[in-house]
């Protein structure tokens, strides 16, 4: 799983620091004027700034203030003479200003250095990359910028679990907007069609949701693991293969090597989805009705031929796995040790998977190879399980016999017992 | 051939002496007699024990890295190697049931009257060592049930006043149960209690032989009343009485290790996570209740520390039973001793089924 793109996310975690009047700060400051008079205010929207920047904020934990972001002289009493232009005052920043203020210290790599020397210095860069930093560029003022994601007081580092962009609350941060039908309204995909809002619905329906909330692995991928997250934007034509391969390798070189690669515009996707990716089955192998290949594939054609092979093949293991383990376990219970074979069976479930894998390639014959290889080893275990269960029998027979001895030599010895008494 | 060669030994072993005592030696029969053969049968188990644990020997390895992987070798791949093993682990629980239930006996007819006192000490003492060889000899597979266990175990001795911290050390090897632990337990198991076991079997047995079977106070009165007792021979009836037992409690062995075959379970791993239902072997079972039963502290004292010492001075009053039961010498029946010995026989039970209910 690619965990460097989150990384990138905690390099905007400051969320707006003028480079010039802050470096020196490093111990949390005294509430300002700015704060005082805000924290009066009894408008939320002025007193929500002052009250949130008193909570946990990496920035005033760093030593950074107000003026710092805004300009103003924190020491006025007057309002009109803290915001007076000659101050520096800059109001709230607004659109490209907010990247401009983010940037004058998360572009700085020599500022940078001192507060959090690991960081990425290019933000700024990749964001202008993105269909956010594209569209704002064009003068749409509706799109992301920093504090979009990150906040803008109150912020928080990306590891704190209560952050908007904390590995968990990546999809809900991406989907307050995303999923705002009104607010993408107007917006279109490459394609021309209009850009889909059901994006977190489809999501939370896909394995990687339920095995980052579900399994609780927090490298499952989520929005911006495919979608880069300063950069975002939808991987393009011929680069699905690649997104999806930096977490499925094999399978991406697997595919890279069949017809299908130069086929499917959208590779992967094709037959997997994209944001709602269920649970793959081996039933979406094949020619029967719930199989995916006779979505192009017609009976009696070369890919119908070679998917009924594969799929016959990887039936077959399947079966004759769990007939051994039936078997294994019917050992087991009669009191024979069969780590060996249980262990041997994992092996067989292994090229199991490996055929699977190797299945992404569209060629029959290697998968045939590696069936082939499991279904020696479930042979194998077969053979054992069988001596086994006949060793189980041999065994009963023998304590039968025994006891029967044993039996005989009881009644003897009180038949003797008796008459020496008599 | 046969009788030069006894003459020949004769000469040199006094066989006719031992022959004579053996010819002339008599076992009262009464009512109670039934009881005589739990000693018996204790004893054939002894030498199953010893008989299964050589050849148990031949393959064991005592390692951490090994062990576990040797009995599994035994078990699977070593011919009869399943039947040794099974036999040996069963026959380690009839043994130490059979040793409760000669020592329950031998305490209700009174047997360790004066002038078996040491007869009944030597006795417990081998009940004791019994405990200690199923103790030392259930960590021995390595599997994860029994480390855990021991673990427990072992942690219990840390409760001693004292010395608590010393024994834990002393058992364990160090600080943790680790495969110092194990190969400690090995040299326990295989020579420190068999060695122990033949000196004191060797008394207990000589003794017996020495005084012959004592017979219940109700018998002894009705002979000293002028009653004559039946005596049989002890040879050949009573031996073949007894070995007639033996072949009974070979048969259930035989049935036991076939249809219910002691399980290896996972190899031990120390890293693991503790897995639930950890609870030491049966005979332990009814103080391991006890002590979880008892709050943290008492009056000021630690709970477990109190319920160790007090199980320390339930041993030492076990030993001095043949001194204590000292109020009735004419065999008259203690009520006091009685009634002691029906509630320990009721705890045990109670206490061991409630244990593996509570698991």
């Amino acid at each position: 799983m690619a965990t460097w793109p989150r990384n990138f996310l905690f390099a905007a975690l400051v969320g707006g620091v003028l480079a010039s009047a802050a470096p020196a700060a490093a111990q949390a400051a005294p509430p300002s004027g700015c704060q005082t008079c805000h924290g009066d205010q009894a408008q939320p929207a002025l007193a929500a700034p002052a009250r949130d920047f008193a909570g946990t904020d990496v920035h005033r934990d760093r030593g950074f203030t107000c003026v710092d972001c805004h300009g103003g002289n924190p020491n006025e009493t007057d309002k009109a003479k803290a915001k007076a232009p000659a101050t520096g005052f800059k109001g709230k920043p607004a659109g490209q200003m907010v990247i401009a203020v983010c940037s004058r210290c998360h572009s700085d790599a020599a500022l940078m250095r001192k507060y959090a020397p690991k960081q990425r210095v290019d933000q700024a860069v990749e964001y202008a990359t993105s269909v956010h930093g594209q569209q704002l560029a064009k003068g749409d003022t509706k799109v992301a910028t920093c504090v979009s994601c990150h906040g803008a007081h109150g912020v928080r580092l990306v590891g704190d679990a209560q952050s908007p962009v904390y590995v968990l609350n990546v999809a809900t941060t991406c989907t307050k907007c995303h999923a705002d039908a009104d607010r993408m309204k107007g917006y279109m995909l490459p394609d021309g069609s209009p850009l889909p809002t059901d994006q977190r619905a489809k999501y939370e329906k896909s394995v990687h949701h339920a095995a980052m909330v579900k399994g609780n692995d927090l490298s499952a991928p989520t929005c911006n693991d495919c979608h880069g997250n300063h950069g975002a934007a939808p991987p393009g034509v011929g680069a699905i293969a690649n997104v999806c391969g930096t977490c499925h390798t094999v399978f991406a070189t697997k595919f890279a090597l069949s017809t299908h690669s130069q086929i499917f515009d959208r590779s992967c996707v094709e037959c997997h989805g994209n944001h709602d990716i269920a649970e793959p089955t081996d039933a979406m192998l094949g020619t029967d009705k719930a199989a995916l290949c006779t979505n192009c594939h017609t009976e009696g054609d070369n890919g119908s031929k070679a998917a009924t092979a594969m799929r016959s093949e990887i039936e077959k293991l399947k079966e004759a796995i769990s007939h051994s383990q039936a078997l294994v376990a019917s050992a087991e219970n009669a009191g024979m040790e069969m780590g060996e074979q249980s262990l041997a069976l994992r092996e067989a479930a292994n090229q199991l998977t490996l055929a699977r894998t190797e299945m992404h390639a569209f060629d029959p014959k290697p998968v045939s190879a590696v069936l082939q290889a499991g279904l020696g080893i479930t042979a194998k275990v077969d053979s054992e399980g069988q001596a086994a269960l006949a060793e189980v029998s041999y065994r009963r027979t023998g304590l039968a016999v025994s006891l029967g001895a044993i039996l005989l030599v009881v009644v003897a010895l009180a038949l003797k017992i008796r008459s020496l008494r008599a | 051939m046969t009788e030069q060669l006894f003459a020949w030994l004769d000469e040199r072993l006094d066989l006719s002496g031992l022959r004579a005592f053996v010819a002339e030696k008599t076992v009262p029969v009464h009512r109670h007699s039934v009881w005589y053969y739990m000693g018996g049968i204790t004893l054939f188990l002894v030498g199953v024990q010893v008989a299964t644990g050589i050849l148990l020997l031949l393959y064991y390895r005592p390692s951490a890295s090994e062990a576990y992987e040797s009995v599994q070798f035994i078990v699977s791949q070593v011919e009869f190697g399943w039947l040794i093993r099974n036999l040996h682990s069963w026959s380690a629980n009839l043994l130490i049931l059979m040793a409760f239930v000669h020592l329950f006996s031998t305490f209700f007819l009174r047997a360790y009257r004066k002038p078996r006192e040491l007869t009944w000490i030597t006795g417990v003492l081998l009940l004791f060592i019994m405990m200690g060889f199923g103790f030392s000899g259930y960590l021995l597979p390595w599997n994860e049930l029994a480390f855990f266990a021991t673990k427990v175990g072992t942690g219990i001795a840390g409760a001693l006043p004292f010395v608590g911290d010393f024994m834990v050390r002393f058992l364990r090897g160090g600080d943790d149960v680790t495969g110092a632990t194990l190969t400690r337990f090995y040299g326990i198991h295989v020579a420190i209690l068999p060695a122990m076991t033949t000196a004191l079997l060797g008394t207990h047995l000589l003794l017996i032989q020495r005084q012959g079977m004592s017979v219940p106070p109700s018998v002894e009165k009705r002979e000293k009343a002028g009653e004559t007792i039946p005596q049989e021979p002890f040879f050949p009836n009573y031996v073949l009485h007894d070995v007639m037992w033996w072949y009974v409690a070979l048969a259930v062995l035989a049935a036991l290790a076939l249809f219910l075959p002691w399980e290896l379970g996972k190899k031990a791993d120390a890293f693991a996570a503790v897995p639930a239902g950890i609870r030491p072997e049966w005979y332990f079972l009814a103080m391991f209740q006890t002590l979880k039963l008892i709050p943290s502290h008492v009056l000021g004292f630690e709970g477990e520390m109190l319920g160790v010492m007090g199980f320390n001075v339930a041993a030492v009053l076990l030993f001095l039973v043949p001194f204590l039961d000292r109020k009735n010498p004419d065999g008259r029946q203690n009520p006091f001793i009685t009634f002691a010995g029906v509630v320990a026989v009721v705890y045990l039970i109670v206490f061991t089924i409630y244990g593996y209910l509570a698991a």
